[in-house]
């Protein structure tokens, strides 16, 4: 039975349509029709042959963690290797569900590790990493091959974290054209709880304000992170992670976020548009420690500490 | 009688899952051909964007992009360029970008000077195509 909170969280996230999703599992359209207006939500059944995250007629871009994880490294963070999820826990994630939010987590870890040019870590998290999505039955994403791209390009920081995200990127196409969306999002939600511990365990050690911002930020992230696993409330398992992040979400709602439009900037030359628009994040210390507690305790289910 | 009606629904069944799974080749393809367009100096952010769509429906993808990062992000349909319209709008759903007024190009650029949570909107050119596959390639360098 869906949580009182949780209710009232999608509710406000979505409206009808968050809440409807709920009690749909399946395909739904991603599209709309030209012209619709408001906030009606339209989900129709698919007769395309589409398989697309899909919420109230939208799909969802979470961030890449290797962008965090660059801002981390900018940031003076020096390397850690205890924030890390042990690669030799791959053993113990005996259903798939475990299996995906770790192939997030790991995904995430093997970026932490290439950014600060731990060759011989991001191999052995390469190599479970395989062992997960082949565990999976996600094929031509992660295999032999691209661990062998990966070690001829040590050294080109840049070549080695596109591989990974490539690969990545594959298998997210993969998991769509099999109707494997439940899998798709829960890899991605991984990904992002584990850049997010990292970031949280970064902020409270050393204060840095860009870490800091990026955690407050985060809040657009969350939002759409839960509309994107509310369809699959009803499977085990779910459940408790949806109302974990729900209530992460109560925590996140005392971010003050205050988005400011600027008119963009056109070099039609270089093809580039300067985005101008502002947005400035108020986070207090005690929320920023509310939060680092929820996101561990959330982050220590996934990975089983 | 009944043995007509089986072999119809099994020739249904089976062009139908031809359908869907040639719809995914030929997305599988243009995705290919779109990622061409985010060259090598970009990270891909590790996701795929697809939808099929028929005349004037609308695919619209919910995204943030964070403050000190450019990104590329290259919209395709069909195997050559043009054919899909793509528009960006921030959260308060003021008009960012439209590739239609830089003759439906198929990628851009954009320097964000600041996090913005965005809402990408993708059409196909209904003058080139009625109907097919949107594909869309975002990467990014910081």
């Amino acid at each position: 039975m869906i949580k009182t909170n949780t209710f009232n969280k999608l509710l406000s996230l979505g409206g009808a349509a968050a809440f409807a999703t709920i009690f749909m599992v399946g395909c739904v359209s991603d599209v709309k029709k030209e012209g619709d207006g408001g906030e009606e939500p339209k989900s129709e059944v698919d007769s395309s042959g589409t398989k697309l995250m899909s919420i109230g007629g939208s799909m969802f871009s979470i961030p890449s963690p290797i962008q965090t994880a660059i801002l981390i490294e900018k940031s003076g963070s020096d390397y850690n290797k205890g924030f890390l999820n042990e690669a030799k826990k791959v053993t113990t994630y005996a259903t798939n569900y475990q299996k995906a939010l770790n192939l997030g987590v790991y995904g995430a870890d093997v970026g932490y590790v290439t950014i600060y040019d731990q060759s011989q870590d991001a191999l052995k998290y390469l190599g479970v990493i395989n062992k997960l999505s082949d565990e999976l039955g996600i094929t031509g994403a992660f295999d032999e091959n691209t661990i062998k791209r990966f070690e001829n390009n040590f050294g080109k920081r840049d070549s080695m974290l596109n591989l990974v995200a490539v690969a990545y990127r594959n298998a997210d196409a993969f998991l769509k054209d099999n109707d494997r969306l439940n899998v798709g999002a829960l890899v991605l939600a991984g990904g992002w709880i584990e850049t997010l511990y990292f970031s949280t365990q970064i902020a409270a050690k050393d204060g840095n304000q860009d870490v800091i911002n990026r955690i407050g930020e985060q809040k657009y992230t969350l939002n759409n992170i839960v509309k994107m696993l509310t369809p699959y409330y009803n499977q085990p398992e779910y459940d408790v992670l949806v109302d974990e992040l729900i209530e992460l979400a109560y925590d996140f709602d005392a971010i003050d976020i205050q988005y400011t439009y600027e008119k963009p900037e056109v070099d039609i030359a270089n093809r580039t548009t300067k985005i101008n628009s502002a947005t400035k994040v108020v986070i207090t210390p005690e929320h920023l420690q509310a939060i680092a507690d929820r996101v561990e305790k959330i982050r220590n289910q996934i990975v089983g500490q | 009688m009944r043995t007509k009606t089986l072999k119809i629904f099994v020739a249904s069944l089976i062009l139908g899952l031809a359908y869907v799974g040639s719809a995914s080749a030929q997305c599988d393809s243009i995705a290919k051909i779109c990622s061409e367009n985010v060259t090598a100096d970009y990270i891909s952010d590790g996701q795929s964007y697809r939808a099929l769509l028929n005349g004037d429906q609308v695919a619209e993808f919910k995204a943030t992009f964070y403050g000190g990062s450019t990104y590329r992000i290259a919209g395709c349909s069909g195997f050559t360029d043009g054919n899909l319209i793509f528009e960006i709008y921030d959260e308060d759903h003021n008009q960012l970008f439209a590739s239609s007024d830089y003759k439906n190009t198929a990628y851009w650029d954009f320097d964000f000077g600041s996090t913005v949570d965005c809402t990408i909107e993708a059409k196909l050119n209904t003058v080139n195509v009625k109907s097919g596959c949107a594909t869309m390639v975002i990467g990014f360098k910081q």
